[in-house]
C-alpha cells in the first residue's frame, strides 16, 4: 500500500496563511489505512487549524470532507459543492490525489498535507516498511521473495556487501534493520537455490524504473 | 492520552491543560482532589486562550460512505 | 594466470605472476584541491610497494578525485591502483571515466560498491548505484577482452585494458558465503582481491582455508589488508566503532603494555616542560613502534597462509610508517631478498 504521514501542523498552518476558507480533504483508502488522511485524521487536524487560527487571532473557516479514493475523478465529483466554496483545498491524500484534485478543479489551488513516503508493508500494528520500488521489472523469483531494490540500501543485485554484520545493515545508525541480502542467502540456502546466487548477476535495466522517466501502462482491451 | 496531549502542544496549549482521571462513583474525595489539582493547573497556566473566541461548529456534511 | 601473456602488464601484475610476495601501499586523497599533499605522501610510498591504491571518496567523504590523483601519481614516477565505486556514478559516467583513466597511463583499478552516502559529508545526495562492484568487473572486463561498451556497442580504437581488482570482507556476515562471493567476483573478471585489514588472524585463516578449499585462490590473487596502529585509542575505536571489523583483545593489550616503564601521563604532569616533551616523544615512539611491529607480525602470519599472495598496507594518514613496515618484513620490491637479483 501506499504509505505517507502527516505534514507538520506549521507546516500546514503556513500553507493556509491567505486562505479565508479552508476544505481539508480526506481519502477513504491508502491513508485511511495508514492513520493518516483518512476521515478521523481529517477531523482531527481541522480542530487543530480552527483552534490555531483562532488563537492567533484570525478568522477562518475549515470545513471537512472525505471522499473513497481521491485519484478518481468520479468520487471527487461527490465533494464539488464543498471544493467551489473553498479558497483553498488542504488534502490528505497521497501525492496522486493532490494532482488529481489539480486536474480535475484547475481553478482551485490543493496543497498537499502529507508527505507521501513509500510502498510498504504494515508489519506490526503501528509500524509501516518499504517494501516495494516500484522498478517495473520485478526481481523476486531471483531472490525467492525478498527485494534487493528496495530493501538493500545499496539495491545491489549481487549483495550482500562488506557492511553485513550478524544479518544487521551497517547504513542505519540503530543498527536494528535487517540486512535483506542475508536474509536472501539464508533463505535461498534453505531452499536448496544456493547455485543461483553463485552467478554474477548483471547491472539491472532501469528503464522501466522512475530513471526512465515518467511511466505509463496503456490497456487498449480495456479502454472504452 | 499522550497523543492528545501532543495534538495540543502542536497548535501551541500547554498538555497540561488536558488531563484523564479513573475513578469510581464512590470515591467522593479523590474527586474533590482531582477538581482542586486542575483548578490549580488551570490557574497557573492562565486563561484558555481560546476562551473568548467564537464557537464554531464545523458545517455539517454528509461524509459518502 | 597460467599462460606467458599478461592481461594488462602492469608492475602489479608482473609481481604477482612472478610470485613475490607483494606489497601494495594506499593512499588518501585531500578534502581539497591541494596538489602538494599528494607529492607529500607520495614521497613515502614511492619505490617501496608495488601499486599504490587511491580510494574513492572514500566513507562518501568529498575528497579529490581518484582518477586525477592516480595521474600525479604515474608522473611522480609510481604505479596507481585507482578505485571506483558504484555509489557516485552511473555506467555512463564509469566507462566515460575509464577510458579518461586508461589513456592517461592507469592500469589498475579496483571495482567497488561504496559506502553509503549517509556515512560521509553529504547525506542528501542523490543515491546512483546503477551498478554494484560484482556488475562493475564484468562490465570492465567486458571492454576489455570482449572490446565493448556494456550496452553491446564495439568500442572502435583503443579500448581501455585495466588489471582488475576487488575487496573482500572476511569478517562480514553471512560468514560461510564470503569465500564464495570472493569467488563470484574473480568469475565476474577480479584478478586481484584486497581485504579489509585483518586484526583477526585465526578467522583470516579459516577464511582463507575455505578460499582455497575452493579452489578460488588459483582464480585470483588475495591479498591480505594490513594496517599498523597508530594509538591504544585507534585500536579501541576499530575495535568498537567500525562494523566489519575485528581486533583481537591481545593487540588492544599489546599498545597499552607499549609505554611500560615510561612514566605516565600523570606522572608527566609533574616534570617541567622540557622534561615533560621528550618523554611524550619518548612514549609515542614506543607505542607507534609497537603499532608498526603488530602489522608486521600479522604480516608473517599471513604469508604462511596458503593462498595469500602479498599483502595490502592501509596506513592512511600514516604513509611515512610504510617504510619500516615493508623493511621489517622484507617485502616489497626494495626490500624483499628474493628481488634483489631481478
Amino acid at each position: 500500500m501506499i504509505v505517507a504521514e502527516q505534514k507538520p501542523l506549521d507546516e500546514i498552518k503556513g500553507m493556509i496563511a491567505d486562505a479565508e476558507k479552508v476544505l481539508i480533504l480526506g481519502c477513504g483508502t491508502c491513508v485511511t489505512v495508514c492513520f493518516a488522511g483518512g476521515e478521523k485524521e481529517v477531523s482531527i487536524l481541522a480542530s487543530q487549524l480552527r483552534m490555531a487560527t483562532q488563537m492567533a487571532g484570525q478568522d477562518k473557516e475549515i470545513r471537512e470532507f472525505t471522499v473513497q479514493r481521491q485519484c478518481e475523478y468520479e468520487y471527487n465529483e461527490l465533494a464539488v459543492e464543498h471544493v467551489r466554496d473553498a479558497d483553498l483545498v488542504v488534502s490528505l491524500a497521497c501525492g496522486i490525489g493532490v494532482q488529481t484534485m489539480t486536474e480535475q478543479f484547475p481553478e482551485k489551488r490543493t496543497v498537499p498535507g502529507l508527505n507521501t513516503t513509500f510502498l510498504g508493508q504494515p508489519t506490526e500494528q503501528g509500524v509501516w516498511v518499504e517494501r516495494c520500488q516500484a522498478c517495473g521489472d520485478c526481481v523476486l523469483e531471483l531472490t525467492n521473495g525478498l527485494c534487493p531494490v528496495a530493501r538493500c540500501a545499496k539495491s545491489l543485485l549481487n549483495g550482500p556487501c562488506g557492511g553485513s554484520q550478524r544479518g544487521i545493515c551497517e547504513v542505519y545508525a540503530e543498527r536494528e534493520t535487517p540486512c535483506v541480502w542475508h536474509e536472501i542467502y539464508e533463505r535461498a540456502k534453505t531452499l536448496g537455490r544456493l547455485d543461483k546466487l553463485l552467478e554474477p548477476q548483471p547491472a539491472k535495466s532501469w528503464k522501466t524504473s522512475r530513471d526512465g522517466g515518467q511511466r505509463k501502462i496503456v490497456r487498449e482491451d480495456l479502454r472504452l | 492520552m499522550n497523543y492528545a496531549k501532543k495534538l495540543l502542544a502542536q497548535v501551541g496549549l500547554e498538555p497540561e491543560r488536558l488531563e484523564m482521571f479513573f475513578l469510581s462513583s464512590a470515591e467522593g474525595a479523590h474527586f474533590a482532589e482531582i477538581a482542586t489539582e486542575m483548578t490549580e493547573r488551570a490557574r497557573r497556566l492562565g486563561p484558555n486562550p481560546l476562551k473568548n473566541t467564537k464557537t464554531v461548529e464545523p458545517p455539517k456534511m454528509e461524509v459518502e460512505a | 594466470m597460467s599462460d606467458n601473456t599478461y592481461l594488462v602488464g602492469s608492475n602489479l601484475e608482473k609481481a604477482l605472476k612472478a610470485g613475490y610476495f607483494v606489497a601494495t601501499g594506499e593512499l588518501g586523497p585531500p578534502q581539497s584541491a591541494d596538489r602538494s599533499v599528494i607529492e607529500h605522501k607520495a614521497g613515502f610510498l614511492r619505490g617501496i610497494v608495488e601499486a599504490v591504491n587511491i580510494t574513492d571518496n572514500q566513507t562518501a567523504v568529498v575528497r579529490m578525485s581518484s582518477i586525477s590523483v592516480g595521474s600525479m601519481l604515474l608522473q611522480l614516477g609510481l604505479e596507481p591502483t585507482i578505485q571506483m565505486t558504484a555509489r557516485d556514478r552511473n555506467r555512463i559516467a564509469i566507462q566515460s571515466d575509464l577510458l579518461g583513466a586508461y589513456a592517461l597511463g592507469i592500469r589498475n583499478l579496483l571495482c567497488l560498491t561504496g559506502d553509503h552516502q549517509t556515512f560521509g559529508n553529504h547525506p542528501m545526495s542523490k543515491n546512483v548505484h546503477d551498478m554494484d562492484s560484482i556488475s562493475m568487473l564484468q562490465m570492465v572486463r567486458d571492454m576489455r577482452d570482449g572490446k565493448k561498451f556494456q550496452c553491446g556497442d564495439p568500442i572502435k580504437g583503443q579500448e581501455p585494458r585495466f588489471f582488475l581488482g576487488a575487496a573482500a570482507n572476511p569478517f562480514a556476515d553471512p560468514f560461510e558465503f564470503r569465500p564464495y562471493r570472493l569467488g563470484k567476483k574473480a568469475k565476474a573478471g577480479a584478478s586481484f582481491i584486497q581485504t579489509q585489514i585483518v586484526f583477526n588472524v585465526p578467522k583470516f585463516a579459516d577464511f582463507m582455508q575455505r578460499v582455497v578449499d575452493l579452489g578460488f585462490h588459483e582464480e585470483c590473487y588475495v591479498l591480505a589488508g594490513v594496517a599498523p596502529i597508530r594509538s591504544v585509542g585507534a585500536a579501541k575505536y576499530m575495535a568498537t566503532k567500525v562494523p566489519g571489523m575485528e581486533v583481537d583483545p591481545e593487540y588492544i593489550d599489546r599498545m597499552t603494555k607499549a609505554t611500560k616503564g615510561l612514566p605516565s601521563p600523570k606522572e608527566i604532569e609533574t616534570m617541567d616542560p622540557k622534561e615533560a616533551a621528550q618523554v611524550k616523544k619518548a612514549r609515542k615512539e614506543a607505542t607507534e613502534n609497537e603499532g608498526i611491529q603488530i602489522c608486521v607480525d600479522v604480516i608473517s602470519e599471513c604469508r604462511k597462509m596458503p593462498g595469500v599472495a602479498g599483502v595490502h598496507i592501509m596506513a592512511i594518514e600514516w604513509e611515512e610508517a610504510v617504510d619500516e613496515i615493508v623493511k621489517q618484513a622484507k617485502i616489497g620490491p626494495k626490500y624483499d631478498p628474493a628481488r634483489q637479483n631481478a
